[in-house]
């Protein structure tokens, strides 16, 4: 980590870097630099939008197979949790023949009379920025619902029968009982969530290559191009960038542990 | 005492997924990408350890090279090694085959970063898009070929350019990278033109054409990946003009590339021009898929092409369309041979090189076993001489394309080269999507122009 800071201090090939002048002046940069800009919007978007849809899918979905009665609860933990198992290369380049313009998608929605002509998803912004959420929600809500189906196998079953007793409905149980008592784990897999999402790099690169026009490229592999995805290395203002990213991370866990956190 | 701890374990997550987070750079810093061919692929390595190169050898009479694509350049080497035991039957020449041209690129920033050289092989094979940039940024990294008994002049120029640095060379080439315009004629014919109508014609024309073969056959006449990719490179050095101007960006207030522009988002509007998401789209869905009747790359392309057995025959190859009409050439890619700065046996590897690649005695039987068994086109004119070269394709109706490759290659126009050729190759892709989706072109052409700017600055 000292070493990635110094050398977002200099300039010049990795073979012979030298102290930029002024000393800050990558940092200085950046505040220029209006594809990190795009990247950073891109990149918070994806948070926004992706990160809470997540965990309510991954959290309601683990109340459900926590159901003492359900019938093959094993089998349906493991099919959620499934996608989390594949390796991220390989999803991406799954996701990207299912909806390439020729693609399974477009077929089938050509077939059921939806749309009367391909849709290009990965070609246009809108629905390019669409993919790469429908594929991080596939691949992670699973992920985080193990979490929350161990945070839920630590509530005591009589926690429930006391507020089934007091009268509560199912929504208020949940509401009072399951989701208060899941608080630290909740702000775990926020932090590991907005942590992951601000590293965003697989889905970027391959799914759409940051395209059309670098409105779904992220931070991470923006930074990635500039140290060695273009042939140009610019290893001292990559890891500038890499160390801006560390710091909002870092900020932005804080914020969170925070609001989660309601000791006295 | 619960509290503390979970704090304690959120506490400990956050600072390891820091460190993940700061590692991530360090780790990219090992890794790199980008073949112009295989761009998607590299990218799939990126969690790969750098690939070890093999170092040099002790005996003598041995060379060591590294070199990517079993198919294509690896054959080329097998066919100089054999060349060259004739002059020299004690010579070995070990080959030590990667999986892409990133490992090379990879192996010797590594080298570079830590200075230390001794893990690189005798000679390496190096993307010519790149080697300026690495022969810059690594200067102990090479050994210029200054030395060797070769005859520079029996090259295309063009392919020259790339490998001479501070006006000495560095390079032998091996392949070609000059660009062919492949027509499929059966569905010309059908929307009745031939070949003759589409050599030596304006982009105008050329669109014409391409808006009539669509409406009478339903084919596009070209496709690219992305957002034109290597297209206005080529376009305009067919035009004998380059994206560069004394080192900067050369795109505002440059109305031959404002033009070409222009006709790309035109074709892109008419469907005229397939626009794939992607390398594996253009030459899967398009090119294999049979959904165009023209294909315009470097040469390199030809195997896939060829690959689409049922349009045997019905493939001729010409020249490039200009604003002018004149006959166009450009060159895209390929690679070079150079020898390292690890390599002691320098007499030895340059006299390997000059003997073989570089135009010597044993040229022509390198060339033509490269040609046979690997599909390498030279830019070597005299080399080019061979029956092997003049013989007709089946597949491109008979017509002798290696030799027309060859031809084509000696007119292809030098023009400025820069290491930011990819960051300006992916600005301008962007413009073209932009401009495609209504923006003002001129406006765009400007902020192209500042994005390429900013990005060179230190």
């Amino acid at each position: 980590m000292v070493q990635a800071f110094i050398i977002s201090l200099k300039k010049g090939s990795s073979a012979n870097m030298e102290w930029q002048e002024p000393l800050f002046h990558n940092y200085a940069r950046i505040l220029q630099d209006k594809t990190f800009q795009t990247a950073m919007g891109n990149t918070f978007l994806y948070l926004i939008i992706e990160v809470p849809i997540m965990l309510i899918l991954a959290i309601l979905l683990a109340q459900i197979l926590n159901n003492k009665d359900l019938k093959f609860r094993g089998l349906f933990r493991t099919m959620v949790f499934m996608p989390c198992a594949v390796s991220l290369v390989s999803y991406a380049l799954i996701f990207k023949s299912l909806f390439a313009t020729q693609g399974l998608i477009n077929a089938a929605l050509m077939n059921l009379g939806i749309i009367s002509e391909n849709i290009n998803w990965l070609g246009t912004t809108f629905t390019a920025r669409a993919v790469i959420i429908i594929g991080l929600i596939w691949r992670w809500t699973g992920y985080n619902m193990v979490f929350y189906l161990a945070g839920l196998q630590n509530i005591e079953y009589s926690v429930y029968e006391a507020s089934k007793i007091d009268g509560a409905n199912g929504w208020k149980t949940f509401w009072y009982i399951t989701v208060p008592l899941l608080r630290p784990v909740i702000v775990m897999t926020a932090i590991m969530s907005i942590n992951g999402t601000l590293q965003l790099f697989d889905e970027s690169v391959n799914l759409t290559n940051g395209g059309p026009s670098n409105t779904t490229i992220t931070m991470s592999h923006y930074i990635w191009n500039l140290s060695l995805g273009q042939g140009v290395a610019k290893f001292g203002y990559a890891s500038a960038l890499a160390f801006v990213v560390f710091i909002l991370v870092g900020i932005l866990a804080f914020i969170n542990m925070k609001v989660g956190d309601k000791r006295d | 005492m619960k509290k503390k701890l979970l704090s304690m374990m959120l506490a400990t997550a956050l600072v390891t997924t820091s460190f993940v987070a700061c590692g991530g750079s360090s780790d990219t810093a090992a890794t790199t990408g980008g073949d112009t061919a295989t761009a998607d692929a590299a990218t799939e390595a990126e969690e790969e350890e750098v690939v070890d190169l093999g170092g040099t050898s002790e005996d003598p009479n041995t060379l060591t090279v590294a070199a990517w694509d079993e198919n294509f350049n690896i054959p080329a080497l097998e066919a100089a090694a054999t060349a060259y035991q004739k002059e020299n039957p004690d010579f070995k020449l070990e080959i030590k085959t990667l999986s892409g041209s990133s490992d090379v690129e990879q192996a010797v920033t590594l080298a570079g970063s830590s200075n230390d050289y001794s893990q690189l092989p005798d000679i390496v094979l190096f993307q010519d898009h790149y080697i300026q940039n690495y022969v810059a940024n690594y200067p102990d990294a090479w050994q210029d070929l200054e030395g060797a008994d070769i005859d520079w002049s029996d090259f295309g120029a063009e392919k020259l350019s790339y490998s001479t640095i501070d006006g000495k060379h560095y390079g032998a080439p091996v392949d070609n990278g000059t660009c062919v315009f492949a027509y499929r004629i059966d569905i010309l014919e059908q929307a009745g033109y031939t070949i003759d109508d589409v050599t030596g014609i304006t982009w105008d024309r050329w669109l014409e054409i391409a808006r009539d073969v669509k409406d009478k056959t339903g084919y596009a006449l070209l496709s690219m990946d992305h957002s034109g990719d290597d297209l206005p490179y080529m376009m305009l050095q067919a035009e004998g003009q380059s994206q560069w101007k004394d080192g900067k960006p050369n795109l505002v207030g440059n109305e031959t590339f404002k033009k070409i522009i222009e006709v790309i988002v035109q074709g892109a509007n008419d469907g005229t021009i397939l626009l794939a998401n992607g390398w594996t789209e253009y030459t899967d869905n398009t090119i294999k898929g049979d959904q165009v009747a023209g294909v315009f790359n470097g040469n390199w392309i030809i195997p896939t092409i060829e690959s689409n057995e049922a349009a045997s025959g019905k493939w001729e190859i010409t020249t490039i369309p200009t604003l002018s009409g004149k006959e166009g050439y450009a060159s895209n890619g390929g690679s070079s041979l150079y020898i390292t700065g690890n390599c002691e046996k320098v007499e030895l590897a340059q006299a390997f090189l000059a003997y073989t690649f570089g135009g010597g005695e044993g040229a022509m039987e390198t060339y033509d076993n490269a040609l046979r068994n690997g599909g390498v086109i030279t830019t070597c004119v005299s080399a080019s001489k061979s029956d092997v070269y003049n013989e007709g394709v089946a597949f491109f109706n008979d017509q002798p394309i290696y030799t027309t490759v060859v031809e084509y290659g000696t007119h292809v126009p030098t023009i400025e080269q820069n290491d930011y050729h990819y960051t300006l190759r992916t600005s301008v892709g962007n413009l073209i999507t932009n401009v495609q989706n209504g923006a003002d072109i001129d406006a765009e052409i400007e902020n192209a122009q500042s994005e390429v700017e900013f990005a060179m600055e230190e």
